[in-house]
């Protein structure tokens, strides 16, 4: 069983790390080919995450609807609005689901009338919390938390028409401060973010990272 | 005074922000949108292309509802400088839910210009797996997209019949609310199949793909709420993302004098805790 469990993983760990890695460099018709028929693959792996995601949501709900858990009344709402959605999805504006998805319908009504608007609420509602937050929180404690402060200011006020208006200058230091000390950082995070990426990659696939295969009874 | 002053009740905040968003969306101002280089940049891309002559531009969705009132705007508007070139446009959604929101803009700017489904745009649909399907789409567009949203063979719709890989066409642009342009399509797209690729992204997506811009991998971007505004202004059809302008400029002056009042009584709690 430990071949299954932990030799046959990482053999095929290997073995597709290292195809996956040489297909991208090799312009061979067969290389491509091979790329195609892995890609095509793949997109079908993801469509199946799509199943356990949604088994995984409504197991969670379910579990705290029986549990009468706090807030249970809200899981309900889950199930009552998969349920809607689903059933708007399956009778397709009365073409049924075998048909191609209609252009119109109770889908499409319930989805830009009720998940858009609230989609957008709750995302909306950040800019209170961030307002509430940077009161308490962004305070010049220390010459580094000061300077963080007054670039924040300028970019807040060179990145909308109003600062302009004030003055030219919080455009211009607000292009400043993105283009030149936020792209240096950003551009250092992301190499070591890359190369950090890499060395993983490759203790995986030479078998020297394994907590990707679990852990329980060897 | 102080201490009150320093732990004020968050609703006061809130309701101070509240005012700032709705009173400029009551009241018909709008304030000078400037334009940045990167919109700029988006804009003389698309120019070129119409130049050049009969253009294909790809618009990738990878958004969802929580971010339709900054992205949405610029969707808009670039759709409406495409179709005012009579640029052909074909649509994809990386995300699930951007599906609603492609057609829905799609639709709307179509009947503006009056063009015609399948001869002038086309609408693919969604296709699970972000990279992969890109990477699909560098090989065999018509592999990665049988069909489109409608059910109709790819193959058989006259703007999508000739295009076979993403080298096809001539302007690729993203809409992100995510990761996809530095994840997806800058590794396993504009790099492995070199296309000219543009991105429209959330105000917090922006400096994050600032890197790829100044590389050249992508031509241009449209940042945020203030990016949408800008395409607004460059079309010359200002919307719903150059009147939310007024109100973002209120609300940030109102964060400000916030910032300002709470180090000041920090300072001046700070100064009066020494001297005791």
């Amino acid at each position: 069983m430990l071949f299954l469990r932990r030799t046959l993983p990482m053999i095929l760990a290997f073995v597709t790390g290292i195809i996956g890695i040489s297909i991208y460099y090799v312009p061979h018709s067969s290389a491509q080919g091979l790329e195609e028929v892995l890609a095509r693959w793949l997109r079908i792996v993801y469509a199946f995450a799509f199943f356990l995601g949604l088994f995984s949501l409504l197991n969670l709900h379910w579990r705290r609807v029986r549990a009468r858990q706090a807030g249970w009344g809200y899981s309900l709402i889950v199930y009552l609005s998969f349920g809607l959605m689903i059933f708007f999805v399956l009778y397709n504006d009365g073409t049924g689901p075998f048909s191609p998805q209609a252009r119109a319908g109770g889908y499409q009504w319930l989805f830009l009338n009720v998940q858009v608007p609230c989609g957008a609420t709750m995302f909306s509602i950040l800019a209170f919390f961030i307002s509430s937050a940077a009161y308490r929180t962004f305070r010049a404690r220390t010459p580094e938390a000061a300077i963080l402060l007054v670039a924040a200011v300028i970019v807040m006020l060179g990145r909308v028409p109003v600062g302009a208006y004030i003055h030219d200058f919080f455009p211009a230091a607000a292009q400043w401060l993105m283009d030149v000390p936020n792209m240096a950082a950003k551009r250092g995070i992301l190499l070591g973010v890359s190369l950090g990426i890499v060395a993983t990659s490759l203790r995986i696939i030479f078998g020297i990272e394994r907590s990707y295969l679990g852990g329980g009874e060897e | 005074m102080i201490d009150r002053l320093l732990n004020i009740d968050r609703r006061i905040i809130f309701v101070f922000v509240f005012i700032g968003v709705a009173v400029p969306l009551l009241l018909d101002f709008n304030l000078p949108v400037k334009i940045t280089p990167s919109s700029q940049a988006m804009y003389d891309r698309i120019e070129q292309v119409a130049a050049e002559g009969e253009g294909i531009v790809l618009l990738s969705f990878s958004y969802g509802p929580s971010t339709v009132p900054e992205i949405q705007p610029m969707v808009l508007s670039i759709l409406r400088h495409c179709f005012s070139h009579d640029l052909k446009v074909v649509a994809i959604c990386l995300w699930p839910d951007a599906v609603g929101l492609a057609q829905q803009a799609l639709e709307t700017v179509s009947a503006e210009y009056g063009k015609e489904y399948g001869a002038d745009y086309a609408f693919m649909g969604y296709k699970p797996g972000g990279a992969i399907v890109i990477v699909n789409m560098g090989q065999d567009l018509h592999s990665a997209y049988p069909q489109d949203n409608w059910g109709k063979a790819s193959s058989e719709l006259e703007v999508t019949s000739n295009i076979h890989s993403l080298r096809d066409f001539d302007f690729v642009i993203d809409f992100a609310a995510g990761n996809s342009v530095d994840h997806w399509w800058v590794p396993y797209g504009q790099e492995k199949y070199k296309f000219p690729l543009g991105a429209g992204c959330t105000a917090v997506v922006a400096p994050d793909l600032k890197p790829y811009q100044n590389s050249g991998q992508l031509v241009g971007m449209l940042g945020g709420l203030a990016g949408a505004a800008e395409y607004e202004k460059l079309v010359g059809q200002p919307g719903s993302a150059t009147a939310a302008m007024t109100s973002q400029s209120s609300t940030h002056l109102i964060l400000i004098a916030f910032i300002v009042l709470g180090n000041a009584m920090y300072f001046i709690s700070r100064r009066s805790a020494r001297s005791q």
